[in-house]
């Protein structure tokens, strides 16, 4: 399925809200989950099970142990550790797995041409865009930086937790600055940062499932907000 | 006409002496080929930054005199202007790419420039029959090898339409056939009229294409060709100028394509490889992982069941980009776990992890192994008993005593290859392998990388070496061992080892 970068960023947003206020009632849980499983169906839809399940399973686990084995009345190191765990990952994680699909799936070029259709400015779009395109360089680097060290034995870092930090990211931050320094250059070469309007070989269309997806989004908002602050 | 004027022009870098210009006077005609070539730092890239404007507007510095490109006048020009006008293919595909897939990054000038859409999808189309880019079409620019990458970048410098073309050590990374696509790519715009600017080292397969060759010398254009008199240049005269040779030989071309005809020769004194099969994709499976076989045939990237390294020598190991060279390094020193195979040296078995402690691979790109804050520091870093004297002596060996306490990020590229070295010699491995050491290095360069690994060699290591580089292999490797698809094509000594 595909569907427009604005669904998919309107989605980003709403699933952010809607996670980020407590729930309380059973209503509540229920439009939150609802709305956790929409990003989970749509990594479906796009063959990536793998991380589809990942994501799944690490959310139901997160949420069964903070339902039915930790409570206010949770003693101990271990419980208090799991109910940090647990709620982070059930707060943060719907807004995550969101984000990971979007920018998964999303071309860069449809991405510019979705802020051209909002009028967002060049500026704007452009920086966002370079965000975009260096989550997979930083991820190619940190895995050579990481091959490198289990060559070396350091993984641990010779069991300094600070030093461990220390070898992963100054040879991380060195080659990601260069790189952004050599990409913008060829960059400026192809004409970016003109005065002129940029146009787009993309065209966006809004179709039948991104007012399908938008409308239910904004009805479980409306929902959510109106039992929790209103009813 | 004059297309490209350069007057008098003296150029230094903000901080840093490397690479400036001391009197440029060059004219370049419309329709003209012109190479630069000379050492790293001879001020070849300058030049080039200077014709697309990166100098003065990006790359900031004292500079002098008056630079013309086709109209415009560099100086007061904004970069964005020259977009139509030149176009420049950078050295290192991993930097220059915008967009994460092939399709958006073509069309990228142009929307920049404001094109309509259908103008736009006229030329990508135009781009993608001439250069014959149907199977790269609609990938993830990740998922391509070095070679398809530099043409993506060729494409989308073309999409412009500039009648200006700059190519900056466009051949580093890529092997072969991937120089001979460019090269291919070079005629065609050669013969729509392009003016084409080159800086680079290797130069054999430029000999037909350029029309006039300049010779940098420590900032100054030391010397000057016609494309005749540069083909005509003997191997002596070239070598005089620490330029990289004109004319490769044909026995070298099939070493380094991985055609040789010959087989395996057999080693004396040797050490086994066993069962080393690996392949990207898994199997899939539930709980268990199925270990990678024989028999899976065509799945498997690295497939080879017994192999003899020689001992105490240096190996080059060739074949074409993605056969599978960088594969079979990273299985052999251990850092796929999934491939099981074993090295047997003296009698003695090294399988899994065990691997990672007799071998030690010096990766192509060493910013990414270079940690801490000093290079004595880093040297130390490797030694199991941390002896400050052998950490001295391996520094005094490599021309780095003197930089002891410099910071690593801090030395030029050359120098932090050598802190590298310094640090697989201080790791006491047995097998130390490299990852394409000499892409991308001059001449000179080139020779000291060499003449390190025969002191590697000499001292009892056995080095094997990935690589695409003729010049290394004739220089110092005693061994060449084909690569193809995977398996192990053949494995001969070097005829043309010139080992003094």
């Amino acid at each position: 399925m595909k569907l427009d970068p604005r669904t998919k960023l309107f989605m980003v947003f709403v699933v952010s809200l809607v996670a980020m206020m407590s729930a309380t009632t059973p209503l509540l849980w229920g439009i939150r989950l609802t709305i956790t499983i929409i990003p989970i169906i749509l990594l479906v839809t796009e063959k990536k099970y793998a991380s589809a399940l990942r994501f799944f399973l690490a959310y139901a686990i997160a949420f069964v142990l903070a339902f039915y084995f930790l409570s206010e009345k949770s003693e101990g190191i271990i419980s208090s550790l799991l109910i940090g765990y647990c709620g982070i990952v059930v707060q943060f994680m719907p807004a995550m797995i969101t984000a990971w699909y979007v920018i998964r799936t999303t071309k860069i070029g449809e991405f510019m041409s979705c802020m051209q259709k909002m009028h967002i400015p060049d500026g704007i779009a452009v920086s966002l865009a370079v965000v975009m395109r260096f989550f997979p360089t930083i991820r190619e680097e940190y895995s050579s930086i990481n091959d490198a060290m289990r060559m070396r034995g350091v993984m641990l870092g010779g069991g300094n937790v600070l030093r461990m930090f220390e070898f992963r990211m100054i040879p991380l931050l060195f080659s990601c600055v260069n790189i952004g320094e050599e990409l913008s250059a060829a960059a400026i070469t192809r004409g970016l940062g003109g005065d002129t309007k940029r146009s787009s070989v993309i065209e966006l269309k809004l179709g039948f499932a991104d007012y399908l997806l938008m409308t239910f989004l904004t009805a479980a908002t409306v929902i959510f907000v109106m039992y929790k602050y209103f009813l | 006409m004059s297309i490209v004027e350069l007057e008098n022009i003296i150029f230094q870098y903000k901080g840093s002496k490397d690479g400036s210009l001391n009197n440029i006077n060059l004219n370049v005609e419309k329709g003209q080929t012109v190479l630069l070539c000379g050492a790293s730092g001879s001020g070849k890239t300058s030049i080039i930054r200077l014709i697309n404007g990166l100098i003065p507007h990006y790359y900031s510095g004292e500079l002098e005199g008056e630079i013309r490109v086709a109209g415009h006048d560099i100086k007061k020009t904004e970069l964005h202007e020259l977009a139509g006008t030149v176009g420049t293919v950078f050295q290192n595909p991993r930097s220059q790419f915008f967009s994460v897939d092939t399709d958006g990054e073509i069309v990228f000038g142009p929307e920049n420039i404001g094109l309509d859409p259908k103008e736009i999808k006229a030329r990508l189309n135009d781009i993608v029959v001439e250069m014959n880019l149907d199977e790269i079409l609609g990938r993830s620019i990740f998922d391509l090898s070095g070679g398809q990458k530099q043409r993506i970048a060729c494409a989308s410098v073309a999409a412009l339409l500039p009648e200006i073309i700059l190519l900056d050590e466009p051949s580093s990374n890529l092997d072969f056939d991937s120089i001979e696509l460019l090269r291919g790519i070079i005629m065609e715009w050669k013969r729509q009229g392009k003016t084409i600017i080159i800086s680079e080292h290797r130069l054999w397969y430029l000999k037909d294409a350029v029309d006039r060759v300049i010779y940098m010398e420590n900032g100054k254009m030391a010397r000057e060709w016609t494309g005749e008199e540069f083909v005509a240049l003997s191997e002596d005269e070239v070598k005089s100028y620490k330029l990289r040779p004109i004319v490769l030989e044909e026995e070298l071309i099939r070493d380094i394509r991985g055609e040789s005809k010959a087989s395996l020769c057999s080693v004396e004194d040797a050490i086994e490889l066993k069962d080393f099969y690996f392949s990207y994709k898994k199997h899939p499976y539930i709980f268990l992982k199925k270990h990678f076989k024989e028999s899976d045939g065509d799945f498997l990237n690295l497939n080879i069941q017994s192999l003899s390294i020689p001992k105490g020598k240096i190996t080059g190991l060739v074949g074409p980009n993605g056969t599978g060279k960088s594969t079979f390094l990273r299985c052999l020193c251990g850092l796929e776990h999934d491939c099981r195979g074993k090295i047997i040296s003296d009698g003695k078995i090294y399988k899994g992890r065990d691997r990672l402690k007799i071998c030690y691979m010096v990766m192509q790109d060493v910013n990414h192994q270079l940690f801490t804050d000093s290079v004595k520091s880093e040297v130390m870093l490797s030694m199991k008993d941390k002896d400050e004297a052998r950490c001295d002596e391996i520094l005094e060996s490599l021309g780095l005593a003197d930089y002891k306490d410099t910071h690593p990020m801090a030395l030029s590229g050359g120098q932090k290859q050598r802190v590298a070295i310094a640090s697989a010699i201080a790791s006491d491995a047995e097998i130390l392998l490299f990852d394409e050491p000499t892409s991308g290095l001059d001449y000179s360069h080139m020779e000291k990388v060499s003449e390190l690994l025969q002191q590697l060699a000499s001292s009892g290591a056995s080095v094997i070496v990935s690589t695409h580089d003729p010049e290394l292999i004739s220089e110092c490797c005693d061994y060449v061992l084909g690569l193809n698809h995977g398996k192990v094509v053949y494995l001969k000594e070097n005829s043309k080892q010139q080992r003094r």
